[in-house]
């Protein structure tokens, strides 16, 4: 107990690094797990099979393989940026994939009846996917998409792996020095949980506030 | 229906069938690496290395375990150069200083190369001589007071150093010194992490899994500076002209062999033959067939028996 | 709903535009890719000899026998945890509470911790409570542990998505509880997420990259071990993720036909 006290700074600045990271990510993941949806159900096949190959490629390769390339061969292919940065967009490009695949089956589930009657009323695509699509579709994919973000908070814990200091890292250092496994662990499991429940009572607040009384 | 569910079935079944195969002929789990029989570095070393006459095998002790076992368990790395790196082409191969030390062990305890190597993961090479899992660990163990609180060291085997590597080209690092302020980079779990802030507490220490994570990353200009054992630096500057190591060690990294905490019988036939192995010209074979590759120099007086404090 | 719902049949003007669209797009994503291979090329990382170790056999054994390491403690994984799922599922929807809250606490908690915590817990705290694990076991605990609960979620999603009418069915036929639940819910609940399971499957192979700590002979840590020897870090990791994107691409595309079966089979369900 007293290590993790102890330590409590070094622990917390992993934790800060851990959320604003993680938030960072959950944003650009959203937005271009949309995208990439709207991508998908385009009337343009190039976009369309860009959009699968894009969803299949990162839905199907280790997070941290993918970490590891995009730190050290991105330099190559001319892109330098920060390690936190790369950190992020690597999670971003990976989860956006979910975040798609999420979204799209939503679309899915959204009644024939209101594309129809949206063609109907001469919307275009564009509009339609706009303001009557898309927008009970995520409303009706809030709790997958909430899963999809406390995965992605559980994967910036892999960011260790790359000499990123956020939580799991920081525990793991604290751990080396002061041998008490116990605490320091339980300390950083249950933060995760924490952050996970909160996502958690997020989605399910927000779902109820955007559910469609029908 | 009954198609599809079959069909089902057949997939669930094949692709289990598949990894039941696989767990079959695969290497079974446990990272067992059975002695290379003869490879090009060790057989000249293993033809005349001493075995212990019976009376050294103490009964009731660790060496009579070993004996009966049949085999020596080391904790050991694959992925160090030079030191122990496991080879794709042959993967029953395992070369280096620290893996011709243990077969030598190996042979003086059982009279043959027999060695199953266990890679410690992060940091659980005291864990994994506490628990019994490993007799012994040759992974560039420093000896430090803290560890030996925790583990006994037999040795010291060698003298190493911490130095300093850059880019080639670079003119404005020369050694430890001139790394105030700079973003240096070093191995997560190596003597560097405490080091570098040590002597130059205003440098950024940047950590990186792996070694060649780390070089990698210093020549893509991630940092400034890679901290890390100079053997390890002389291999990868060998094998990449884009790396240069500047200036010497600046630190004493005393190697030491990891054992039970408490093993005073097996830490004193460990000693022992280490000795021997110095006298006999093993050691400086061993040397020579791997940290010999890579320094302009001939073998180096090895460290005095129990000269560091821990050992 | 097919995507064509979205738009009009497209008419002569339309479809200009959308091989106008179609051109452009196809032309900035050729643009991208060129661009980023000529940047490697610059750096050196396309010349032959970074790649010649590649098309050497031994090389590839080395890799692929990682990869039967990587499929054998997948497998243990997903046997382990799909029937720890099911027990976990049923402990989960039954009637008597004290299991009721058992199974409810440990799957909300196994499945917010991450998973490489999971793992550090069993590489550190279990020793120190003296509990050493084979090397194996070190990778598949913590595996085990995180995925039952996600099996354990699916299964109830599944099982509570049959109609309620199967069960009353059963029990107006005579059947027992458990009986109901093995001859009547289960078998059709794990057809209906098959490829939920099989999507789990591919995630839990994903996992197993994670043995790299553990230092378990799977296919990351073999690509560890291998660019630490030939110092071809960017080629060593590109020829393994390009491996693990046909193993998982192969389990994905088995995942996706299981789909189509089944909504051939059953028609698609009223959504209007």
């Amino acid at each position: 107990m007293a290590a993790l006290l102890d330590n409590l700074v070094p622990l917390l600045q992993g934790l800060s690094a851990t959320l604003w990271m993680a938030v960072l990510s959950a944003v650009g993941a959203l937005v271009l797990g949309v995208i990439v949806t709207a991508m998908r159900v385009s009337p343009i096949p190039v976009l369309r099979g860009v959009a699968f190959a894009y969803v299949q490629l990162f839905l199907n390769v280790p997070l941290l393989a993918l970490l590891v390339l995009f730190v050290f061969a991105l330099p190559d292919a001319g892109l330098l940026m920060p390690l936190p940065m790369t950190a992020v967009v690597v999670l971003v490009i990976y989860e956006a994939a979910y975040v798609a695949e999420a979204v799209r089956s939503g679309v899915n589930t959204v009644a024939l009846g209101q594309a129809e009657a949206a063609r109907a009323l001469g919307l275009t695509f564009r509009q339609t996917l706009g303001s009557v699509i898309l927008p009970q579709a995520l409303r009706a994919v809030v709790q997958p998409v909430g899963n999809v973000m406390i995965a992605l908070v559980m994967n910036t814990s892999l960011f260790a792996a790359v000499g990123i200091v956020e939580l799991t890292a920081a525990a793991n250092k604290t751990n080396l020095i002061h041998a008490q496994p116990i605490p320091i662990f339980v300390g950083a499991g249950l933060t995760y949980m924490a952050l996970a429940l909160l996502i958690g009572l997020g989605t399910g607040w927000l779902e109820r506030r955007v559910a469609i009384l029908r | 229906m009954i198609r599809r569910v079959f069909l089902a079935r057949v997939v669930t079944a094949g692709t289990l069938a598949v990894a039941m195969a696989a767990a079959g002929c695969g290497s079974g789990g446990e990272n067992a690496v059975p002695p290379a029989g003869g490879s090009s570095t060790s057989t000249d070393l293993l033809a005349d290395a001493p075995v212990a006459d019976a009376a050294a095998i103490v009964p009731g002790s660790t060496m009579e375990a070993i004996k009966k076992r049949g085999k020596l368990v080391v904790a050991e790395a694959l992925d160090a150069p030079l030191l122990s790196q496991q080879n794709p082409a042959n993967p029953d191969e395992v070369t280096g200083f620290d893996a011709d030390l243990a077969k030598l062990l190996a042979v003086y305890l059982l009279g043959k190369p027999e060695v199953e190597i266990v890679p410690p993961a992060t940091e659980t090479r005291e864990a994994l001589l506490a628990n019994g899992t490993v007799d012994v660990v040759f992974n560039t163990y420093t000896i430090t007071e803290e560890r030996a609180q925790q583990v006994d060291f037999a040795g010291p085997y060698f003298e190493s150093g911490l130095a300093v590597a850059v880019k080639t080209g670079n003119k404005d690092i020369k050694g430890i010194d001139d790394l105030g302020g700079k973003t240096v980079i070093v191995g997560a779990n190596t003597p560097a992490v405490t080091e570098v802030p040590k002597r130059q507490p205003t440098a950024e220490v940047v950590q990186f899994g792996t070694d060649p994570q780390a070089v990698t990353a210093l020549l893509q200009g991630r940092g400034d500076a890679y901290v890390q054992d100079i053997t390890l630096l002389a291999s990868n500057a060998k094998a990449n002209p884009k790396l240069t190591v500047v200036g010497n060690p600046f630190t004493t990294e005393p190697y030491g062999i990891g054992l039970k905490h408490g093993d005073a019988e097996f830490k004193k036939f460990i000693n022992d033959w280490l000795k021997k192995i110095q006298d006999g010209g093993q050691w400086a074979t061993a040397w020579k067939n791997s940290l010999g590759t890579v320094v302009e120099a001939e073998p180096p007086t090895p460290p005095a028996i129990g000269s560091v404090p821990g050992s | 709903m097919s995507a064509s719902v979205l738009y009009d049949e497209p008419g002569p003007k339309t479809r200009r535009r959308i091989f106008l669209w179609s051109v452009v797009s196809a032309l900035v994503v050729l643009g991208l890719v060129v661009l980023g291979l000529v940047q490697f090329a610059k750096h050196g990382q396309l010349d032959a000899e970074k790649w010649a170790p590649f098309t050497q056999w031994p090389i590839w054994e080395y890799l692929l026998v990682g990869l039967l390491g990587t499929l054998e403690a997948a497998a243990y994984v997903a046997v382990l945890s799909a029937v720890a799922g099911i027990f976990l599922a049923l402990g989960r929807l039954s009637r008597v509470r004290p299991l009721r809250w058992l199974a409810t606490g440990y799957i909300e908690i196994a499945r917010t911790l991450p998973v490489l915590l999971m793992i550090y817990v069993t590489l550190f705290a279990l020793p120190s409570a003296g509990v050493n694990l084979p090397l194996l076991w070190k990778l598949v605990l913590p595996l085990t542990v995180a995925n039952a609960a996600a099996f354990a979620e699916i299964f109830r999603a599944g099982i509570l998505a049959l109609p309620k009418g199967q069960s009353e069915a059963a029990v107006s036929l005579g059947l027992s509880g458990g009986q109901t639940m093995r001859f009547v819910v289960l078998p059709q609940a794990v057809r209906h997420v098959t490829p939920s399971l099989v999507s789990q499957l591919v995630s839990l192979l994903k996992d197993t990259s994670l043995g790299y700590i553990v230092a378990f002979t799977e296919l990351l840590y073999r690509a560890q071990v291998l660019s630490a020897y030939n110092h071809l870090l960017v080629q060593t990791f590109l020829v393994v993720t390009f491996i693990y994107l046909v193993c998982n691409g192969f389990l994905s595309f088995v995942a996706h036909r299981l789909q189509g079966w089944r909504r051939k089979r059953e028609p698609e369900g009223t959504n209007g």
